[in-house]
């Protein structure tokens, strides 16, 4: 059954800050919240995991209501929390503990997660002394020391340099295979779109959007075109109705209504002896649905 | 359980191991180590002060008098000092014996009229010299008394009832009524005082003591408790916190924690300042006379002391929680603790001076402190060691300081869980009640 939330409300005040959310995850994988700031994503995964009281509403793991004392899940708020003067091991161990972990089995599965994220020799640091990268690699630890079953991730990417957002990917990875259910809440578009199957949109605390995120992209069909081509071809596309979304360097994006109108461009093009190195009819990416839902809304 | 004990463990770790702590250990035990260690050597010296007290007073030439007044009196009297008596107008005759035998501590000269400059200056310099003058003015005789400074030299009181006595005496046989009949007339029956028990100053001590530390350990125990949780709040761990444990789990396994480490702390003082009392302090030592003993302190009033320190620290360290969790910034923790300073500082005073001030006896302002549980560790304690609480106030007092902690804390976990999670402006005190987690 996995997770089922139904008709989640949360009001302060006159404010109503979440409304009425709904969302299903039946199988292991990622599901993304998403919304800008202040959208209510923050106060929803409160309330799914009973930190937080609802006025309304009900959320459940396999059929029980979620609790603390009901169900193993991790959650990393997106405001980093651990200890800064205390000592890495001490602390994931103090957290497992914390889970219902016994010392022993909470030493050794911090020191194995410190392992797989290439931070063993960090073990007795103070987090102080850590720079920010490693500081959030043990605040994902903390999160996953008692190998919950259900995992909420808020901006798990965020402050990452390359070489760690790598390895934080494998991990993710890894966590997938293991087929642990997740809930990503992030603002990076490209991130969602790579590992979750199902999204939701929030903004002002109103679900926007919501459902499988390939069959989303399908429903829009394919709206966008991008070329690169050595020569300007703006004029050529205009004339037959396309738009520049953006211009970026060695090629273009253009709006397209069907693949018709990318056809016709292709045909223009190849007449007049213009090869384009680049030519894709694509769907609309996540970033430009969220941009036109939100904006919609705004 | 598992988890208030796992908080309650690493809260204590942690704060035995914070600086703050060790340096506040350290000053206190040298605090005691210190004054214990000026006791010891004032006491030693106290002996050789004495012995020179002694040959100043030998120098005056007071030593004949000494040693008269000491052969009369058949006992030994030790000499405080000379007290010149000048009445040039004879307008008390006699006052000169009759003040020698209300002051047999002192010795009475004559003094001479002409040198009152020079005994002036001598008696400013010196405290164990006294001056009485006698003056006849407008028919009858006026005394003047002049002395270092109202501490030092004869007492007024003793001076007044000898040299009136003296004067009435005179007046009667002047009027024709004889030494008998005078003296009859003049009789004072002797009142006598007798204590029953030993007068022990120890149990006032230890409880000015025991009071002095109850609110200090509450004070800054609690202040540990608010810090901590305020802490935790503003570097956003209560975020990491709160999904792992229920915060009143959280709240109680701190308080306790806290209270452990103050009790620990308490504990190692209370056993040094007794491993120096033992080997500092002398064994005659006194205090005002004295003699400081800790036979007030027994096993049963220990454990209740006990018990008030545990209760006391419990209800304000709960309340902290509720301060520290109400601030988003750590700069307004003072300010979101003023509330419950103010309590304790108020019931803290009203405590301390009613115990101090009314020992003993029933009066309404005392029943109130002994009653009202922010105000009953300040005073029970001190009255239990001088012995003078009933045991149904007693028990009166423990019952309304557990209901008050039941329902405080109570109180407390719902604001706590509410506004632990709560970032932004401080939450005002009526907001926090409106609060839902």
């Amino acid at each position: 059954m996995g997770l089922v939330v139904t008709n989640l409300v949360k009001r302060f005040g006159s404010k109503v800050a979440v409304d009425h959310l709904s969302l299903q995850m039946e199988e292991p994988g990622v599901f993304g919240l998403i919304g800008t700031n202040g959208a209510g994503k923050t106060t929803s995964i409160r309330m799914i995991l009973g930190i937080m009281s609802a006025d309304e509403g009900s959320s459940a793991w396999n059929g029980t209501p979620i609790s603390r004392d009901t169900l193993s899940f991790g959650y990393m708020p997106e405001e980093r929390g651990i200890y800064m003067k205390n000592k890495v091991l001490e602390q994931l161990v103090y957290f497992g503990m914390l889970r219902g972990m016994n010392r022993s089995d909470a030493r050794k599965s911090a020191l194995s997660y410190l392992e797989r994220l290439g931070m063993s020799e960090y073990k007795d640091t103070l987090v102080e002394k850590l720079s920010k990268g490693n500081q959030q690699k043990i605040q994902l630890i903390a999160t996953l020391v008692h190998n919950p079953e259900l995992i909420f991730l808020d901006e798990p990417f965020s402050g990452l340099d390359p070489v760690n957002t790598e390895v934080l990917r494998g991990l993710l990875g890894e966590l997938i295979e293991e087929k642990r259910y997740i809930v990503m809440s992030s603002h990076q578009m490209g991130t969602v779109e790579e590992y979750c199957k199902d999204i939701l949109i929030l903004h002002h605390g109103q679900t926007k959007l919501q459902g499988n995120l390939r069959k989303i992209k399908q429903g829009y069909g394919h709206t966008n075109l991008v070329v690169s081509c050595d020569v300007n071809i703006d004029e050529t596309a205009a004339g037959l109705g396309l738009t520049v979304i953006e211009k970026r360097a060695g090629e273009t994006e253009y709006r397209i209504q069907g693949d018709d109108m990318a056809n016709a461009l292709l045909s223009h093009m190849v007449s007049q002896g213009f090869y384009p190195t680049k030519f894709e009819i694509r769907e609309p990416s996540l970033s430009e649905i969220f941009i036109e839902k939100v904006g919609e809304a705004s | 359980m598992k988890q208030i004990w796992t908080v309650f463990v690493f809260t204590l770790k942690d704060a035995a191991r914070k600086k703050a702590f060790k340096i506040s250990t350290f000053i206190l035990l040298l605090v005691i180590f210190a004054a214990c260690l000026i006791v010891n050597l004032t006491s030693s010296g106290g002996e050789s002060a004495e012995g020179a007290a002694g040959a100043t007073t030998a120098g005056t030439g007071a030593e004949t008098a000494s040693g008269a007044a000491e052969e009369e009196a058949g006992q030994d009297i030790t000499l405080e000092g000379v007290c010149y008596y000048i009445d040039e107008d004879a307008a008390i005759p006699g006052g000169m014996e009759a003040l020698q035998a209300a002051l047999p501590t002192y010795q009475v000269k004559q003094g001479d009229a002409a040198q009152l400059g020079a005994y002036r200056s001598e008696i400013a310099e010196n405290g164990e010299v006294s001056l009485v003058l006698v003056q006849q003015t407008q028919g009858s005789p006026a005394v003047t008394v002049v002395t270092k400074d109202v501490l030092s030299g004869v007492n007024n009181s003793d001076v007044s009832d000898a040299l009136n006595q003296q004067y009435i005496v005179n007046q009667l046989e002047a009027q024709g009524v004889t030494g008998d009949v005078a003296a009859t007339l003049n009789f004072e029956i002797p009142v006598a005082v007798e204590i029953a028990g030993e007068m022990d100053l120890s149990g006032y001590v230890l409880g000015i003591v025991i009071v002095m530390l109850m609110f200090f350990a509450i004070y800054y125990y609690g202040y540990g408790v608010s810090m901590s949780i305020a802490t935790e709040k503003t570097s956003r761990v209560m975020e990491t916190l709160v999904v792992s444990a229920k915060p009143s789990r959280i709240l109680i396994g701190k308080c306790l924690a806290m209270g452990a480490l103050g009790l620990l702390q308490m504990a190692g003082v209370m056993l040094f300042a007794a491993l120096c009392y033992h080997f500092l302090i002398p064994d005659n030592f006194t205090l005002m006379g004295m003699p400081l003993s800790l036979s007030s302190f027994t096993l049963t009033r220990a454990v209740i002391i006990l018990a008030y320190f545990i209760l006391g620290y419990a209800l304000y360290a709960v309340m902290n929680a509720v301060c520290g969790a109400s601030v988003s910034k750590i700069e307004d923790i003072n300010s979101a603790m003023m509330p419950v300073v103010l309590i304790a500082m108020i019931s803290f005073y009203l405590g301390y001076f009613t115990a101090i001030s009314g020992s003993g006896t029933d009066s309404l302002l005392q029943q109130i402190a002994i009653y009202v549980p922010f105000c009953s560790p300040f005073i029970v304690p001190f009255k239990i060691l001088n012995g003078d609480v009933a045991t149904m106030d007693l028990i009166l007092s423990l019952a309304a300081l557990v209901v008050a902690i039941v329902l405080i804390t109570a109180l407390s976990i719902r604001i706590y869980t509410a506004s632990v999670l709560h970032y932004g402006s401080r939450i005002k005190l009526k907001d926090m009640f409106k609060l839902r987690a």
